[in-house]
């Protein structure tokens, strides 16, 4: 078994929240700057600039293609799929039910479409940063269509968050793994989330370069694969995730 | 006044039909939030809960905080399993086509008061 230093959830430019600076490139060098072995592209309610990140990254980085949804409850929910098709088909049902963008950027940020060398190739037309219209469990059922593992977003925030939104996990709705806040952390509730009994990561949340790698997953596993990843929230033949 | 008298002062439409409702439960007051745990951490006991969250964790925040009945505002109405949920715990739901804050005020004008923060 190999370890393997994870950070699921950053951001690049075509979040509106995020930095511009977060291009493929970069977010890529940073990545082995930071000695990260996998990230995970989780731009909110768009895969969009996914495989762009992927392009940009060699055989030394595994990039996998991801999603942030804000539900209609407002809960957010990561979803991590084997490939960037998968994630751009749930990324266009996502994107279908939401709202058109309107002149938002003066208010919310930009929302850039790159190519893998960082180069504009346009604006996202809807605005990402509102809640789309999947309720948290029909958001986890796309996410699973699509051969995806559901992650219930930066637990122990006050706001967006399952626990935050909904009080408690809802009996309706079984995620593959939690991701553990920084708030989570440094209140001490690592024992209180794992009670929840799923697997728990924790991520970076970058919206800046230099945050990434800034909270990481440790995955002991064969390879640094989504198939590995998959196989490690089960805890398949002893392999896992920790926080690290 | 019993949730099943403010219902009918306020004219709002019961959901759940079935649940018989105890007539000597006064509601002290109530509570507006759609942050689950901000109303489990703050509604008032036997109180009422004012929301546009029609999420099925709803219910089971209701029941966890002792409440009496649930207000959907702004038309919304939960699905099937959530008023099923709803009727097992006996607890009333009611939806109104209102905002929020006009059933808040209503239900003040009512005699009804928030918790103190």
């Amino acid at each position: 078994m190999k370890h393997f230093a994870a950070d699921l959830h950053i951001h690049t430019a075509l979040s509106p929240c995020a930095a511009d600076e977060m291009t493929p490139g970069a977010i890529v060098h940073a990545a082995r700057d930071a000695g990260l072995d996998m990230i995970a592209i989780c731009d909110h309610n768009t895969a969009g600039n996914a495989e762009a990140v992927q392009q940009a990254a060699r055989d030394d980085l595994a990039v996998i293609a991801g999603i942030e949804i804000t539900t209609v409850e407002e809960v957010h929910v990561l979803g991590l799929f084997p490939d960037a098709d998968a994630a751009a088909a749930a990324g266009d049902a996502v994107r279908q039910t939401l709202p058109s963008a309107n002149g938002s950027h003066k208010d919310f940020g930009h929302q850039w479409l790159m190519d893998p060398e960082g180069r504009v190739l346009g604006t996202e037309a809807k605005m990402l940063s509102v809640a789309s219209g999947f309720a948290l469990s029909d958001a986890v059922r796309l996410i699973r269509q699509h051969g995806g593992l559901a992650v219930a977003s930066h637990i122990g925030r006050p706001a967006f968050s399952v626990l935050s939104q909904l009080g408690m996990l809802p009996k309706n709705t079984r995620f593959d793994a939690i991701e553990i806040s920084a708030t989570g952390l440094r209140a001490g509730r690592q024992a209180e989330f794992a009670a929840l009994g799923l697997p728990m990561v924790t991520s970076s949340d970058s919206h800046f370069l230099a945050d990434v790698g800034c909270r990481r997953t440790m995955l002991e596993s064969l390879l640094a694969t989504f198939d590995e990843l998959s196989l490690a929230f089960k805890g398949v033949d002893r392999r896992r995730c920790c926080l690290a | 006044m019993n949730v099943k008298q403010l219902a009918e002062e306020l004219g709002i439409d019961s959901l759940t039909p079935e649940v018989v409702v105890d007539e000597s439960r006064q509601v002290p007051g109530g509570y507006t939030s759609d942050l689950l745990s901000d109303v489990l951490a703050h509604a008032p006991h036997d109180g009422v809960l004012v929301t546009v969250q029609i999420h099925l964790n709803v219910v089971a925040v209701a029941a966890h905080a002792g409440l009496a009945g649930v207000i959907f505002a702004m038309g919304l109405r939960p699905d099937e399993a959530t008023r099923q949920k709803a009727v097992e715990e006996g607890i009333a739901l009611y939806a109104t086509q209102e905002p929020a804050f006009d059933i808040v005020g209503r239900l003040y004008a009512l005699g009804l008061r928030g918790t103190q923060a």
